[in-house]
């Protein structure tokens, strides 16, 4: 026992006086996006990573070995890591930087858990002018800047051209994309009659989000604001009952896909289950992938574009991803510095981040050459003008996200009355507002 | 110890105390001190980075006119009803069936109990592969018998069964075991006793077994009503409450309010309701089963 003993010790001083002590500076990053270390665990060729999770870590990664002064402690959290996020700023244990919607911002920005970083930004060259209108609009607040944008993001019209063009929605190589809500009944109906299939793939279980982005963008291009003010809905109109009355007449005559989740809604589009997955921008660079394969239903058959202009304005609804600065006052310097290197980096990598799918943050991005040169970008383009969000002074946008679409998602499905549905939502909302 | 005198008996009495006082201090820091603190924040407008300021009982005059709020407290009856009663009865059927020395008895015994071990997101994960209309098992079964699937989680009627079930599947075994337990403590002569009288198997049941076990059924009953009645795991996964809120439980009222809509004081208002509920139904279960002890 004693040898045992006496190595046991040995090996626990070795332990505890052998490592080498870590002088770097640590920068603490949480995120979401997913895990993927398996994959992407030591890559730093950031041209050869795929998807969000991929390029971001390799960004990261990247980062880390260009700078060998700072240790970068990744923290990743399951989407959209905001409860996690609140506890932690709760007992002071605030990360160096978060990735934070556009859309929650606010909250967090009105209790003063957020520090400004327009003027550190400034510093090393990067100004809100060099943003695109929607990226600059989710970080600015009372003109200051809170975050770094990462990218814009839209629900958009992926198209499976194959079955388009077996419908006789196909001109001039182009899929026939709707003009007006008539329009879009009258294609899915003909699209259902040549296919079989339904012209939409959506997921509308155990889902709401997209319920509300596709409410807030047939009110918002009907150009009625869906708020009056920061503690007023405005839903009880005759805009809010069309944009309704649209998905419920596609619902009702079997142009969509139903009761399928997320998963198996994009498993449907990828096996060639309707004509156009309302889905958003993260999804371009997974359904190009699979158009170039061979056994894919979507081979040599995808193309995407943003939501068709069906009332008098072209608009999308939007949010966006940023990087923010939690509030720390004891975060030192050094941390501080760091920080902004790594806001500089990410700024620098913006073309690569918007292989993703989402739309770039900067102007310079959307407007070169290498970036409309991805698949499908230069149709994508006109929503660095389009995207809108809602206004920042609307707090609580993501429970209210909820609540719109569980209202929007009760009408649609005829469980109550569009205008039943549209009173109960203003109620609520109402009421989220005026309790802050 | 007769002998002692008042004052050495309270000076004895006060050094025994000091054998609870560890345990006192755990219960008070982590039972006492969170419950009246809820109470406290239940009564002021806060957020978790602080409290706005005192409201007294505006917070429960808002509960009680919120429909949502009032429709999660149907919500959570009408599953502690669906629910309960099932597993009592369930458990008990179980239990007499597996109550013997043989050993497939014991191999579904712990076949039985094995789900109650799996976390709620594996159960939920399992049930949703069971219950989902486009390719789930009830769905391809459905659809080889010629029928039409059936979208239990997207409707208003089906869902909070189709939840149901996945949680009586997931905790059977709990009751189970303890009317296993039960089981084992009735005497063996009372049977073989009613065995000389002839006497069936359902008298014996009636007039044996299920007298002999009361208590436990009591207990499991109050354990299963407090448990159900914090309802979360299951419809955040399954459904997030839909459709049209009918799967929404007060837990689920709760979270949401509280961590999406930052509103502490009346999240913890709710808590305070649902608090009262559980305390009052298991009450009224335990003075029941002790007033037909009593006769």
């Amino acid at each position: 026992m004693r040898p045992l003993a006496l190595l046991a010790l040995a090996l626990l001083v070795a332990s505890c006086g052998g490592a080498t002590h870590d002088d770097r500076t640590t920068l603490v990053v949480q995120r979401f996006f997913g895990a993927c270390e398996a994959e992407y665990g030591r890559n730093t060729d950031v041209a050869a990573a795929e998807g969000e999770c991929g390029i971001m870590t390799s960004i990261i990664n990247r980062f880390e070995a260009d700078n060998p002064d700072i240790r970068v402690v990744e923290n990743i959290v399951f989407w959209p890591g905001y409860d996690q996020l609140t506890a932690q700023l709760a007992a002071n244990d605030a990360p160096d930087l978060v990735t934070m919607h556009g859309s929650v911002i606010a909250d967090y920005q009105a209790r003063g858990l957020l520090d400004p970083v327009g003027g550190d930004l400034a510093t090393v060259g990067i100004t809100p002018d060099q943003f695109t209108d929607a990226a600059r609009r989710a970080v600015t607040i009372d003109g200051k800047i809170w975050g770094l944008p990462l990218d814009s993001w839209t629900m958009l019209w992926h198209v499976n051209t194959n079955l388009f063009r077996k419908a006789g929605l196909m001109r001039n190589g182009q899929p026939v994309l709707p003009r007006s809500p008539e329009e879009l009944l009258a294609q899915a109906e003909q699209f259902e009659r040549r296919t079989g299939k339904p012209y939409l793939v959506q997921a509308t279980a155990n889902e709401y989000a997209s319920y509300t982005r596709n409410f807030y963008t047939f009110v918002m291009q009907q150009g009625v604001p869906l708020f009056t003010d920061a503690r007023h809905a405005n839903f009880r109109t005759p805009a809010a009952h069309r944009a309704l009355e649209l998905f419920k007449q596609i619902r009702a005559r079997d142009l969509t896909t139903q009761n399928q989740d997320y998963s198996a809604a994009v498993a449907s589009f990828l096996n060639g289950g309707g004509g156009v997955f309302l889905v958003g921008t993260w999804m371009v660079q997974d359904f190009d992938t699979a158009s170039r394969n061979p056994d894919s239903a979507l081979h040599n058959g995808y193309a995407v574009f943003p939501y068709p202009q069906l009332f008098q304005r072209n608009v999308t609804f939007a949010d966006g991803h940023n990087w923010v600065m939690p509030h720390n006052p004891e975060r030192t310097l050094a941390e501080h510095e760091a920080v902004l290197r790594f806001l500089k980096f990410f700024a620098a990598h913006d073309a690569d981040w918007a292989r993703t799918g989402h739309m770039p943050a900067f102007a310079a991005v959307i407007d070169s050459p290498k970036w409309r040169a991805l698949p499908h970008r230069a149709a994508l383009a006109e929503i660095a003008h389009t995207a809108t969000p809602l206004p920042k002074q609307i707090r609580r946008q993501f429970p209210i996200e909820t609540v719109v679409g569980q209202e929007a998602a009760a009408a649609i499905a005829g469980n109550k009355s569009i205008d039943q549905a549209l009173a109960d939502m203003e109620r609520r909302v109402n009421d989220i507002l005026q309790h802050i | 110890m007769a002998s002692l005198t008042p004052r050495r008996r309270r000076a004895t009495d006060w050094t025994n105390a000091l054998f609870v006082l560890p345990y006192l201090i755990v219960f008070v820091a982590m039972i006492v001190v969170p419950l009246a603190w809820g109470m406290w924040l239940s009564t002021t407008k806060s957020d978790l980075f602080g409290t706005e300021g005192f409201v007294g009982l505006t917070n429960f005059v808002r509960l009680f006119g919120d429909p949502i709020f009032l429709q999660t407290v149907w919500n959570t009856f009408y599953f502690v009803l669906l629910t309960v009663p099932l597993l009592a009865v369930l458990g008990l059927a179980l239990a007499l069936v597996l109550n013997r020395q043989a050993r497939w008895a014991a191999v579904l015994r712990t076949i039985f109990f094995a789900s109650t071990v799996l976390s709620v997101t594996v159960v939920t994960l399992v049930w949703r592969l069971v219950f989902l209309p486009d390719s789930g098992l009830l769905s391809v079964v459905t659809r080889a018998l010629g029928g039409t699937p059936i979208a239990f989680l997207n409707d208003e009627t089906l869902a909070m069964p189709a939840i149901a079930i996945t949680t009586i599947w997931w905790c059977i075994g709990l009751p189970m075991v303890l009317f296993l337990a039960a089981l084992q403590q009735v005497p063996r002569a009372l049977y073989e006793a009613a065995a000389l009288d002839n006497a069936s198997r359902w008298r014996t049941l009636t007039r044996i077994t299920l007298p002999a076990i009361r208590r436990t059924f009591a207990l499991v009953i109050i354990i299963e009503v407090i448990l159900q009645f914090q309802l979360f795991g299951q419809p955040q996964l399954m459904t997030l409450g839909g459709p049209n809120n009918a799967t929404r439980p007060i837990v689920l009222f709760i979270y949401e309010t509280g961590w999406r809509q930052w509103e502490l004081g009346y999240a913890s208002a709710a808590a305070q309701v649902l608090f009262a509920m559980i305390l009052i139904a298991a009450m009224v279960q335990y003075w029941l089963s002790s007033r037909r002890e009593a006769r």
